[in-house]
């Protein structure tokens, strides 16, 4: 049976670490239940650097190392796999997660230690990758869902792999493997609500897989439908997301019983008391189940007994409550107030909304499928409900100008938001990134690996895809929209104008639909795949 | 025993942790310093929220 050792790299490193990471949680208990000999180095939570990492690598004689997660993991996993070659010459790296799956044969380039990565969904590929270590065999090649390397140096990507249907097959995630005790619960604090600010023991669990918008900075992983195979005139394959007008997905999701099972067990095992739900968008799948599921696992969870005391008796959460609050995510037009309240009800107490603005005109390109109004509407529902609803908002966006500034000022005032945007932010696997490709890489001097180092928290600017602000307006605007301070706004906007030629009363905006872009965007990736 | 890794098994060798050289003051002041800077802002002030008056807008979306 194979030795593996799972590195989980750091993540948001200017933050404390706060989730386990439920794919290679998920990925671990798999390799155990398949018998198996795992350890997981979890150098997120520790943080202990090179030094610790060369005990790790000498542990043992690892068969397998194996590392992954999201695009802006990207630095530490370069420093991780360098060391691991270095120390365990013999191991075989395996990669997955966002980071790879956006960007395959990239990704390939810029790690040369990789042996082989795993595109999208691990679930069968992972174990498939284990089995053939076993039988000392390497042939990745014939294992639907890898990219690796050919004999002459180039690289090879397998079939697709398809998507797991049966979710429930799958075991529950190895918690125990990971710092639960020394960093995970000490950090369970969520300073979105009340009960999430006064969480000691959280766990986050993921019930769901996919969103049925089409929301043009989103990424999906390719473990939502969103990912597709084409080949290209090389006959080449390549892997696709999101393109104007060619959308794909898979909605999928666990069944309550195992959710509501999971939480139980999780509860019982560790007394747990706050769950947060990494759903993607949980209102996708109370919809597409017919309004079912998300009732369904709010019954379940006051049946057993998991509803917090505090909503069962009508009195204020505090400290002594027991039970399980819970937090997810939400959208404006799938929501409706009788779900909501049955949510708070079984123990929900916020919901992360995307809004992102309330200007209309900005709404309608960005593939959300709501509008200024459906957001005031969910808003009200939400706290009406008793839950808190996180209005998420950004700028940036293509067409974003000042109209849309203003709306979004007067938005915030009327609802007492209090928000600092995120910045529009093309991570790659997003339509907008295939459709700004060559934009973004010519703010980083054609270099596509230091756009990915540059990516963080989307609170930075990194690069900019507004058709009328540049990196310093978006900076300067955010600051002013915060204090709310109209006057200057107003005169930037007089100055923005003049140097446009555009005149007062015209529309604020030098947008034009970016679809243009996209054949020469496409052209540039098969040169760049080929070349 | 260490327990920065955890598994299914023992390994054949022991992880050794790093002697960690305690932060300074400084270095400690700066971190946290740091994290109060960084990250996304957004709640409501619920003291300031005009209830209701969009709730009966039915505008489907676009
Ligand atoms: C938890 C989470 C985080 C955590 C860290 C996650 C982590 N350690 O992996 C935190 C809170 C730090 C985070 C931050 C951000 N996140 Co986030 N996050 C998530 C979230 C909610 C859940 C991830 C998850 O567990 N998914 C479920 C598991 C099963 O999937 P998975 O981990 O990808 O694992 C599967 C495969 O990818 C693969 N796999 C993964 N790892 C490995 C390893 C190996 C060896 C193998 C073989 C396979 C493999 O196999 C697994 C099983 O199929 C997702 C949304 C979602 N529901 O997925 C967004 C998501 C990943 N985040 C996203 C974004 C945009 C961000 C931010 C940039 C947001 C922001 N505006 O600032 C920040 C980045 C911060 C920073 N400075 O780095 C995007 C995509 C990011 C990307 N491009 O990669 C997502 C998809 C949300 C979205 N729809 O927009 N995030
Ligand atoms: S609703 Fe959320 S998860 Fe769905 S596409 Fe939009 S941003 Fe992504």
């Amino acid at each position: 049976m194979a030795k593996i050792l799972f590195v989980n790299p750091v993540v948001r490193e200017e933050d404390d670490p706060r989730h386990v990471p439920y794919g290679i949680a998920l990925l671990a208990a798999i390799a155990i239940r398949d018998g198996h000999l795992v350890q997981v180095y979890d150098e997120n939570a520790w943080r202990k650097g090179a030094q610790v990492l060369h005990s790790v690598f000498n542990a043992d004689r690892w068969d397998v190392i194996a590392i992954g997660g999201i695009t802006t993991a990207y630095a530490s996993i370069k420093a991780i796999v360098q060391q691991a070659r270095q120390e365990c010459p013999n191991a075989t790296i395996v990669l997955g997660g966002g980071v790879l799956t956006s960007l395959p044969r990239e990704m390939m380039g810029f790690l040369p230690e990789v042996d082989v990565g795993v595109i999208g969904e691990g679930f069968i590929t992972f174990p498939e990758i284990l089995s053939m270590i076993d039988a000392d065999a390497r042939d990745w090649a014939s294992i639907d869902g890898t990219i690796s390397r050919t004999a002459d140096g180039g690289l090879f990507i397998s079939g697709q792999r398809a998507l797991l249907q049966d979710l429930d097959s799958l075991p529950y995630p190895a918690w125990d493997l990971f710092p639960l005790e020394e960093v995970y619960f000490p950090n369970s604090q969520v300073l979105f609500s009340e009960e999430g600010m006064l969480a000691r023991r959280r766990l986050d669990i993921n019930m769901s897989y996919g969103c049925s918008l089409v929301c043009k900075y989103c990424y999906h992983l390719g473990i939502a439908g969103d990912m597709r195979y084409e080949t290209d005139e090389n006959q080449e394959t390549q892997v696709a997301f999101d393109q104007p007008k060619n959308y794909t997905r898979s909605i999928r999701y666990h069944s309550p019983e195992y959710v509501v099972g999971l939480v139980k067990y999780a509860r019982e095992k560790y007394n747990i008391d706050f769950v947060v739900f990494l759903d993607e968008n949980l209102m996708t799948m109370d919809q597409y189940s017919k309004r079912t599921w998300m009732s369904e696992i709010c019954r379940l969870w006051v049946a057993a007994g998991l509803q917090p005391t505090c909503i069962r008796d009508g009195v204020e959460h505090d400290e002594h409550c027991t039970g399980v609050h819970w937090s997810g995510t939400s959208h404006a037009t799938l929501c409706n107030p009788e779900i909501l309240k049955i949510m708070r009800n079984a123990g929900c107490s916020h919901l992360v909304y995307g809004y992102e603005s309330f200007a209309r005109h900005v709404m309608k390109t960005i593939g959300k499928g709501a509008t200024p109004q459906t957001n005031m509407r969910s808003f009200f529902w939400t706290l009406e409900a008793g839950i808190r609803p996180i209005p998420n908002q950004i700028i940036g966006f293509p067409n974003e100008d000042f109209a849309a500034i203003y709306d979004n000022m007067e938005a915030w005032k009327k609802l007492g938001i209090v928000v600092k945007p995120f910045f529009a932010t093309p991570y790659p696997g997003s339509e907008w990134f295939t459709v700004y490709r060559n934009r973004i890489l010519e703010q980083y001097d054609g270099d596509l690996e230091s756009y990915l180092l540059d990516l963080g928290d989307a609170t930075r600017i990194t690069a900019v895809i507004s058709h009328n602000f540049n990196a310093v307006e978006l900076l300067g605007l955010r600051e002013l929209m915060l204090n709310f301070d109209y006057k200057r706004i107003r005169a930037y906007e007089q100055y923005w104008r003049k140097n446009h030629g555009i005149q007062p009363g015209e529309p604020s905006t030098l947008y034009r639909d970016p679809v243009q872009e996209v054949a020469v965007t496409r052209i540039t990736q098969q040169k760049l795949a080929t070349g | 025993m260490s327990t920065l890794m955890k598994g299914n098994f023992t390994p054949a060798h022991n992880v050794e942790d790093a002697p960690q050289q305690a932060d300074t003051l400084e270095q400690r002041f700066e971190k946290e310093a740091l994290k109060k800077l960084g990250g996304s802002i957004a709640f409501v002030s619920k003291k300031k929220v005009l209830w209701g008056d969009e709730a009966d807008n039915k505008d489907e979306p676009e």
